[in-house]
């Protein structure tokens, strides 16, 4: 048995739960632009007030950067926001975190740590803040989050620390259809399939085939599980990793093969910008990566594609279909100073009106509230090519709902994520063979593991 | 001085210690205060489990001292850390040592166009090593690099550098000595211009040749300060950090992972802070180990020169 992980929580949300719509929620946020209506009518309470904002560069913040000027003429909070890459951000507010550090007022609670830093105590409990009508007015609706997607950021008994600005969705996407269409093929619906397509289409126009992020503790996983794999043998219960079954090296195997044989010179250097602009200018057409991302894709003012890209479901493994599905959530470190000038800022982000404008204005489709996931322009922003994009998002997020992402929630898993990312590389680069890779991942990954403290 | 026995003399002698001593304390307290407290703070966290998330269990927890110690001596991981770091450092110096001199004999000679040109030589030392790590980040991928593009229009393409296990650890190897040559070239151009002229014009008188003035009497004499210039950037490579936190990120698999990288994954990814101190403190024994070395090189090398 392993020790008890300090987030239990299951990442289950349903499509059902995703149409329960909270009719009459946008009238309402029409009413109190912003949710923020207890400001109204005070002249600016927050006047010199400073606040230093922190997040990863993904789609949502970086769209959001542009909204923060209203945010600070509304409120005079004047807001220091910073947008690193991925690695970048998580080192670094893993550190910030770890030693108590009051540098930053907001910030993202990173899915794959959220059981680390919520289990650890790093956040603020939000309840005061968004139960408070001085605080939160009613029509803010703390409800109308995908509650599937919000509770990975609860702890074991329930208290929430975090709003999420993302879910997560994993599918697949072809940037050049039309090559796949010219040698008699449609999107790929299983491993098989994908590995024959890309046979048929890599290097063809001067195209690769297959393309990913160097992520592979995220990009991978679909596959581990696809192949009948698993990374934690019973989690949260018995967290003995998985690294080194006949599965892993099947997966390892096959995903090594595809991005050796497949994929551009250089994409074990490829981290999630790179891989989507690659898309972007056609150079590589296939991927299975996340919704919010290869939705850009379909953008006109940035990619090249937009007459030739399609859609699809994460094609499923010889033991089923199994897309990532992960949320990210705005929260407040426990030694921010200005609590309740953080608080303001995730409630004027996270707003149904915000929220809005940026699926209206920017196209930022992976959207977190029901009220605005049912609306007719979320449906509108998430046809590309003719493609219904909200259809793949909401089925992808119903088969997350069996709750495999649960391994992700585990307080361990990001020196698990590592393994793989290295495992990955070498099968990748042709180091060693998968079994030999997966068995030093294995090895490697019970020696931290039990570092952490966490018995075998 | 015949009225000063030998005790006063003895006396005289000790105040005057006294006095430098006193004198020295205070700069003492501030070495103390920011180099031998951290490194001591630095030892005794190596002596515990300390891991962040789970401070109240881990810190201060003396109970099993040489833990991190034993588990370092069967962390294949770290072995093969250590390699990579001894391979880089061999292979970096190496590169440094010979383009150096190479450019500081093509500089040696008495020219305003040459010290012109001196000054460029210095622009990559000087720059800030993230900077140096992005130019070449540029150089290293495909799609964008000149490098890459010219190869291609000529028909020789290559595929990415730092994604292939052979190359990557020399592909960082070149970066790093771009970034660094110019350290060893400005010591051997000062060694060089510090060659008496009579030694060279007699060989020559006798008939010597360049390449036999180089090997008989060139590099007899810059011998010295070629050891020290090597000692120094040795220890300096083992600081080689941003070129493989931005270029590599230790990958592909573990082929650019060298002894300071790790130490820092195990700190900053998975907040092992009792571990990453042991490894940290083995890495400052080396480092003490080879400022030892320098120093008694060093003083050889002033002997001989005098």
């Amino acid at each position: 048995m392993s020790k008890k992980p300090k987030n239990q929580s299951k990442s289950k949300f349903t499509r059902r739960q995703v149409l329960k719509l909270g009719a009459g929620a946008l009238a309402a946020t029409a009413a109190t632009p912003f949710g923020v209506p207890t400001l109204l009518g005070q002249a600016k309470p927050y006047a010199g007030t400073e606040i230093n904002v922190s997040c990863w560069s993904g789609p949502y913040p970086k769209m959001l950067a542009s909204y923060i000027p209203e945010f600070t003429e509304m409120t005079g909070i004047k807001v220091n926001y910073e947008t690193p890459s991925f690695p970048i951000y998580n080192q670094r507010m893993d550190l910030e975190l770890s030693t108590k550090g009051s540098g930053y007022d907001v910030a993202n609670i990173t899915f794959i740590y959220c059981a680390r830093w919520i289990g650890a105590g790093w956040f603020t409990p939000l309840k005061p803040y968004f139960s408070d009508p001085n605080k939160t007015p009613s029509d803010w609706e703390p409800e109308d989050f995908l509650e599937g997607v919000v509770t990975p950021h609860r702890d074991t008994k329930g208290t929430l620390y975090g709003f999420p600005w993302i879910a997560d969705a994993m599918i697949s996407a072809s940037a050049r259809f039309d090559i796949l269409k010219k040698a008699g093929f449609g999107m790929p619906d299983t491993f098989e399939e994908m590995e024959t397509v890309l046979k048929a289409v890599h290097k063809k126009e001067g195209v690769a085939g297959f393309v990913n992020e160097n992520h592979h503790g995220w990009t991978w996983i679909p596959y581990l599980y696809g192949f009948g794999g698993k990374v934690f043998r019973d989690p949260p219960n018995d967290l003995m990793p998985m690294m080194d079954s006949p599965e892993a090296i099947e997966a390892a195997e096959y995903y090594g093969r595809i991005l050796r044989e497949y994929g551009p010179s250089g994409v074990l250097s490829f981290m999630y910008d790179q891989a989507n602009q690659f898309l972007k200018r056609g150079r590589a057409n296939l991927i299975t990566f996340n919704h919010a991302w290869l939705l850009q894709l379909g953008d006109p003012e940035t990619s090249k594609v937009t007459k030739t890209v399609n859609y699809a479901m994460m094609p499923a493994g010889p033991a089923g279909r199994f897309p990532g599905v992960a949320s990210h959530a705005w929260g407040i470190p426990l030694a921010s100073k200005k609590k309740d000038a953080a608080w303001e800022f995730i409630k004027w982000s996270l707003s149904k009106e915000i929220l809005k404008r940026l699926l209206i204005e920017k196209g930022y489709g992976s959207i977190t509230r029901k009220s605005v996931i049912n609306t007719p322009e979320f449906k509108e922003k998430n046809l590309v090519n003719g493609v219904d994009l909200a259809e793949l998002y909401l089925k992808t997020i119903d088969v997350a709902a069996s709750g495999y992402m649960v391994y992700r929630t585990i307080h361990v898993y990001p020196q698990i994520d590592k393994q793989v990312d290295k495992a990955i590389e070498i099968v990748t680069s042709k180091q060693m063979t998968a079994k030999e890779a997966m068995k030093q991942a294995q090895e490697n990954s019970v020696r931290e593991l039990k570092r952490a403290g966490v018995k075998l | 001085m015949m009225w000063f026995n030998k005790s006063s003399l003895i006396s005289v002698e000790a105040q005057r210690k006294r006095s430098f001593l006193l004198g020295l304390l205070p700069a003492l307290v501030v070495l103390a205060a920011i180099t031998i407290a951290p490194a001591v703070y630095l030892f005794m966290t190596s002596l515990t489990p300390l891991d962040l998330t789970r401070q109240e269990e881990t810190a201060g927890d003396y109970s099993r001292p040489w833990t991190n110690y034993v588990e370092l001596g069967s962390d294949q991981r770290f072995h093969n850390s250590v390699w990579v770091q001894v391979k880089l450092s061999i292979f970096t110096v190496l590169l440094q040592l010979v383009v150096g001199l190479g450019v500081a004999l093509l500089l040696n000679a008495p020219s305003r166009f040459l010290e012109a040109v001196r000054t460029v030589f210095l622009i990559p030392m000087v720059l800030p090593p993230i900077v140096v790590s992005i130019i070449w980040k540029v150089i290293y991928i495909p799609d964008v690099s000149p490098i890459h593009r010219l190869l291609e229009v000529f028909g020789f393409p290559i595929e990415s550098l730092i994604t292939n296990p052979k190359l990557a650890l020399w592909a960082i190897a070149v970066a790093d000595t771009w970034e660094w040559f110019p350290f060893t070239m400005l010591i051997l151009l000062a060694a060089l211009q510090m060659i008496p002229d009579e030694p060279l014009e007699a060989a020559r008188i006798d008939g010597a040749g360049s390449w036999q003035l180089f090997q008989h009497i060139i590099l007899p004499l810059i011998r010295p300060t070629i050891v020290v210039a090597a000692l120094f950037r040795l220890i300096d490579s083992i600081k080689a950090f941003p070129l493989i936190y931005v270029l590599t990120n230790g990958g592909p698999g573990m082929v650019t992972e060298v002894t300071n990288y790790y130490a820092f994954i195990e700190a900053f990814n998975f907040s092992y802070w009792g571990y990453a101190g042991a490894i940290s403190v083995l890495m400052v024994a080396g480092v003490f180990f080879f400022s030892w070395l320098i120093n008694r090189m060093a003083g050889r090398s002033a002997l001989q020169e005098t």
